[in-house]
């Protein structure tokens, strides 16, 4: 996504992205604060644990949304493209990595890292395909 | 994809998940007979621990080429969807167990199954998103 055009889609996409993000720190700030000072249990417990989840969640509705809105055919297909290499290369890693943890016992992946990981590859991907098309 | 098609791609598309697959099934319980009976260690058991991974990667390699050899527009755009959908899935499920996790100490989750869940998803939508363009 191109920060420095005016097109309508990618000015969507950094507003909400922007609003996502900010829910997320506070809804972190919140779920860290709640478990040190009350020692949650049960389904309480559950659904403050799931809170910082939600807007991660939304950021994928916030990519979805761009892309059904992106009018620009090129800027369109240049993150479905990095998107895609970005979703192989997190999967590729994972299972090498979930391999390595069955049968040679190295230390756990945590899971909420799969997404930040996933944004790294698809950034990658993205400035290599751009590269590319250049 | 549509099931007993005559479209080359999708049919060679299936000839090489097959055999991919079939591969799969022979390198797992291989892998865990060598891992059960010699207790590999060392620069031997990383290897040897990845083995199974490379056909699991290869599936998504095999996606990859056919939505590089689909002729028909329609089908690939599908497929495209379907990834996308694919790793919302997947992500969604990663962020949410993985925060479950961390703070109400859910089990881990092993990584090597975010491909599979990743199928699923990807599985799941493809009837979705042909019922949309109906």
């Amino acid at each position: 996504m191109d920060r420095k055009t005016n097109n309508p889609a990618n000015r969507n996409y950094h507003i909400r992205l922007f609003a996502v993000m900010a829910l997320y720190a506070l809804a972190l700030i919140a779920t860290s604060q709640g478990f040190d000072l009350f020692h949650l249990t049960g389904a309480l417990a559950y659904l403050l644990a799931l809170l910082p989840a939600l807007p991660v969640v939304a950021t994928i509705a916030v990519i979805g949304l761009y892309l059904a809105e992106q009018k620009d055919e090129f800027l369109r297909g240049l993150l479905i493209e990095s998107m895609l290499w970005g979703v192989g290369a997190t999967l590729a890693l994972t299972t090498v990595w979930g391999s390595l943890q069955k049968f040679a016992h190295i230390r756990g992946l945590d899971l909420f890292l799969v997404y930040p990981i996933c944004c790294v590859f698809v950034y990658l991907a993205r400035f290599i395909v751009k590269l590319r098309y250049r | 994809m549509k099931c007993l098609t005559n479209n080359p791609a999708a049919r060679r598309f299936y000839r090489r998940f097959l055999g991919t697959f079939v591969l799969y099934a022979l390198i797992l319980p291989l892998t865990t007979l060598v891992f059960v009976h010699y207790h590999p260690t060392g620069p031997l058991a990383y290897p040897l621990a990845v083995l199974p991974a490379i056909p699991m990667l290869g599936l998504l390699a095999i996606f990859g080429l056919y939505l590089a050899e689909e002729k028909d527009e329609f089908q690939r755009t599908v497929g495209v969807q379907s990834m996308l959908c694919g790793i919302g899935g997947t992500l969604t499920v990663t962020s949410v167990w993985g925060f479950l996790e961390d703070y109400v100490h859910i089990r881990h989750l092993d990584p090597i199954f975010t491909i599979t869940i990743f199928w699923v998803f990807l599985g799941l939508s493809i009837p979705v998103l042909l019922a949309r363009y109906k």
